[in-house]
């Protein structure tokens, strides 16, 4: 270890506002990891800076005139831009007669003004302006009793989450961060200080405006043309030199708690919602590229599994149809696998409805950096590539304070929106709540009845100023979403990225979440599955499988551990759950212990009263039924399906490609989060079974599949020799 | 710029509406500080929307700079006002130490308010100028540069300062807020 040296305060400061280079950021987090004295300093400043926020958001904030405003108004409707030129300074005076003349009498008539003016502060008019000022700020006291929509709970976050959050304690205690992990900690490739790769921010603004703002015009940054495998490269490259233990990042995942084995005699029914998020799929590989194994929580059985496709047949009458294959687990082979696949009906894109879309794109500080911005414009452009004339775009941004980059526009016009793709730049601090509630205000502003209506937010999803209170934004996404605004969230970013945050909210919002950390993803989430990314086709999917106590000791279900949901909101329409989009694949694999498998449920006595019912035959050979309950997207009554399953006490030699892919996915996962219920499961074995999933491809499921299948053959090799045996 | 296509120039005066909505209070706020007279900072925040409504071609700001261009104009303005009042002593912007060295007159200290915004009080005027800015703006250093026209170096500096000013006053206030 280093002797530290000195850190100079104003550096701290830095830190603080987010004002650091990246590599000098990473660099300090490091010292501060080591330095718990220093660590708390920072905590204290950061806090005080929150009060600063706090507290300066009170002074108050006189509004123009409503006559003033009135004028404004006026006049650019009268087509201000088609004025004369620019007038010289020493005339402009004369050129804005009512102003003019409103000026000049103030300036003649001086000493009356001076004398009613120091110190002035009309407290009661300064108050009623406040209350309808649109850049209140969010949080805590400034605003709480102005505006009825602001009954803020602070501490709402907490509750929302059902599990514990991980990620508020990683905030709180960086160095914590790094213990429970292995090999080194999180922070190494993160340390990939990308200085020498940040698009140049800096470049661009030195001079300031004048007073006429003449030599004013659209500052650009210069687009960084950047390919994939340079910022592999770079990034990583710079990681390993950056030396071995910068130990520390600021991501933050909610903890996962693997489902246990549950006792069919005690409760034979298992409840969740579906989801088809994809992000930690993305996001493990990053990690294992990096030569790191991921945090724990960071790996989502559920997410790597829908990552790939699956031969699933598309059903034609239905929103989706299910298929169930039951065969051996590989890692216990006493025990069985139940594999459940859900696959949404495929709509042509092209024959997709009409759609309102409003992008809205973090251009705060921490955006900046080539797989981040440069890499949002470039998702974005290739989306834009595939709308047409039905289609509606626009782009709102958001960092200290948010704005309307471009109004909602006609993706004919795809010149006009490029252009202002284009010129999104990076830099201020984040406030996420902000830039939403405009998204969704110019969303409804051109909402298409019927059509599809989505806000897509771009982010890293660091929403650290302002409006951080998580509750008052998943209960503004969730009330928009019942409005019929969707969310989806493109996750961006390493180092700083917050997993949970993003999940949550596209969770909330009817949405999905990708993780997009290459080029060649963006095209998979956007171009391949623009359908299923954008166009929902049934909503509120919930599964309910009942187990057959004459055939099944006790299940687990594989992942989706934040979807469980509780028996009884199986039946309840109005408990929300996961939506499908159009061709969206979900599997969800159970394991099961088959009746006369030795198998001792854990922490749970025998039943004193309750007796197996009577073996009556009436189900023979069932091994559980599956129910089904789903929505039409703009339907608030749920249908049912359900399927009953036996167990044909298929081999794993046996099984479809599907079927071992699948579960050589969730071994990989289970091995990844060392997990208890990894069983026998070995590298070797997952790497066997992948290989012949991904040979045997089914060539209904097209060549980018069989790709997809046979990158993960390369992930396990890098997780094997990331991850400690077996 | 005259080619531009209606449909462009529509979009400008969504854009330029959206701006007015969103930034005139701030703004007023901001130049009445300045000026430390509300009427006068509507003044001429309805001015520096009125130049932002003219300016044409070029000079126009793009739509992720119209927030960094008003405060800047918004601040030109002020200050000619102030200079053409005699009230202020012109010095070159970008000198820290020369600029408002005396201490700001303290004020009377309402009584509710918080112990932070009476400290804020007694910095220099230029200090609580970019206090504000960052604070209530969420501008980044260098936004404030643009709009102060200070340097980005001299912003983190003016800024450290503050806090660490703002710190030890509310400190010493009880810590209270």
């Amino acid at each position: 270890m280093k002797t530290q040296e000195r850190i100079p305060e104003d550096q701290l400061t830095r830190y603080v506002m987010g004002e650091l280079p990246e590599a000098e950021q990473k660099a300090l987090e490091a010292v501060m990891a080591k330095d718990p004295a220093l660590a708390r300093e920072v905590e204290t400043l950061r806090g005080f800076c929150g009060l600063l926020w706090t507290e300066l958001k009170k002074e108050p904030m006189p509004r123009l005139k409503p006559e003033q405003l009135a004028s404004l108004r006026q006049d650019l409707e009268q087509g201000a831009s088609s004025s004369p030129p620019r007038k010289s300074r020493k005339i402009w005076l004369a050129g804005i007669p009512l102003l003019a003349a409103a000026a000049a009498a103030f300036f003649l008539v001086k000493p009356q003004i001076l004398s009613k003016s120091p110190g002035a502060h009309g407290d009661a008019e300064e108050v009623r302006f406040v209350a309808s000022a649109p850049e209140l700020p969010k949080d805590e006291k400034a605003s709480a009793g102005k505006r009825e929509a602001e009954s803020v709970v602070g501490k709402e976050v907490v509750q929302e989450k059902k599990k514990l959050a991980l990620a508020e304690v990683r905030r709180d205690q960086p160095t914590a961060a790094s213990s429970p992990l292995k090999s080194g900690g999180p922070g190494k490739s993160m340390a990939g200080a990308v200085a020498q790769n940040r698009a140049p921010a800096g470049a661009t603004g030195a001079a300031p405006y004048g007073a006429l703002a003449d030599s004013r015009s659209r500052r650009l940054i210069p687009k960084p043309e950047m390919k994939k495998s340079d910022h592999y490269a770079a990034e990583f490259d710079d990681a390993e030199a950056n030396g071995a233990d910068l130990g520390m990042n600021t991501e933050a995942y909610d903890a996962i708690v693997d489902n246990p084995f549950r006792a069919t005699a005690q409760d034979p029914l298992s409840t969740f919602s579906v989801d088809v998020d994809t992000a930690s799929y993305a996001n493990v590989r990053r990690f294992l590229e990096g030569g790191q194994t991921p945090p724990k929580d960071a790996v989502r059985i559920e997410e790597l599994l829908n990552y790939f496709r699956y031969d699933y047949k598309a059903p034609t009458d239905r929103p989706f149809g299910v298929e169930v294959e039951v065969g051996e687990a590989p890692w216990k082979p006493e025990h069985r696998l139940v594999r459940i696949g859900i696959k949404g009906k495929e709509g042509a894109f092209e024959a997709r409805k009409d759609s309102n879309l409003v992008f809205l794109v973090d251009v705060s500080g921490s955006m900046n950096g080539p797989l981040r911005l440069p890499l949002v414009k470039q998702s974005l452009r290739m989306l834009v590539d595939k709308l047409d004339a039905n289609d509606r775009i626009a782009l709102v941004v958001y960092a200290g304070t948010s704005g309307l980059v471009l109004p909602s526009t006609s993706a004919r016009e795809k010149a006009t929106i490029l252009d202002a793709i284009e010129r999104l730049e990076a830099g201020g601090s984040t406030n996420g709540g902000e830039g939403i509630q405009l998204a969704y205000k110019t969303a409804r502003q051109s909402f298409v009845k019927g059509g599809i209506n989505r806000v897509v937010l771009a982010s890293d999803g660091d929403f650290n100023v302002g409006i951080s209170n998580q509750g008052d934004l998943v209960r503004l996404i969730t009330k928009e979403a019942k409005d019929g605004i969707f969310l989806s969230v493109l996750g961006f970013g390493i180092g700083n990225l917050k997993d949970s945050t993003m999940e949550k909210l596209a969770d909330k919002g009817n949405g999905n979440y990708a993780y997009i950390d290459s080029l060649a993803e963006a095209k998979k989430v956007l171009v391949e599955e623009a359908g299923g990314t954008l166009v929902t086709i049934a909503k509120d999917v919930k599964l309910q499988l009942e187990f057959n106590p004459e055939a099944v000791q006790a299940f687990r279900l594989i992942g989706y551990e934040n979807r469980v949901l509780a028996h009884e909101d199986f039946n309840d329409d109005a408990k929300d759950a996961g939506d499908i989009g159009s061709g969206h694949t979900v599997t969800a694999l159970y394991e099961v212990v088959p009746k006369g498998v030795a198998f001792t449920p854990r922490g749970v006595d025998a039943m004193k009263y309750q007796k197996p019912a009577a073996a009556t035959g009436a189900h023979d050979g069932e091994l559980v039924t599956v129910k089904l309950r789903y929505k039409e997207p703009e339907g608030s009554k749920s249908s049912l399906i359900e399927y009953a399953v036996k167990d044909k006490g298929r081999k794993l030699a046996d099984a479809t490609a599907d079927y071992k892919f699948a579960a050589s996915v969730a071994g990989f996962g289970m091995l990844l989060r060392d997990s208890e219920y990894k069983g026998a499961a070995t590298w070797d074995q997952v790497m066997r079974l992948a290989t012949e999933g991904a040979k045997d491809t089914p060539a209904a499921l097209g060549p980018e599949q069989r790709a997809y299948r046979e990158g993960f053959l390369e992930l396990i090799k890098k997780a094997r020799k990331a991850a400690p045996s077996p | 710029m005259d080619e531009k296509s209606p449909s462009v120039r529509f979009d400008r005066k969504a854009q330029l509406t959206e701006a007015l909505e969103r930034l005139e209070a701030p703004l007023v706020r901001y130049a009445a500080k300045i000026l430390k007279d509300e009427e006068r900072g509507r003044d001429v925040v309805q001015e520096t929307f009125l130049r932002l409504w003219r300016v044409t071609g070029e000079a126009q700001p793009g739509p992720s700079a119209i927030t960094s261009w008003l405060f800047t104009v918004c601040r030109n303005l002020a200050f000619d006002v102030l200079r053409k009042e005699h009230r202020m002593v012109v010095v070159s912007s970008g000198d820290v130490e020369a600029t408002f060295a005396a201490p700001a007159p303290v004020e009377s200290q309402e009584d509710g308010l918080s112990s932070v915004l009476v400290a804020l009080k007694m910095l220099p005027p230029q200090h609580q100028e970019v206090v504000r800015l960052k604070f209530q703006q969420g501008f980044s250093y260098r936004d404030i540069a643009r709009v102060t026209g200070l340097s980005e170096s001299n912003v983190g500096f003016i800024l450290h300062q503050s806090i660490k000013k703002l710190r030890t006053a509310v400190a010493a206030a009880g810590g209270e807020a």
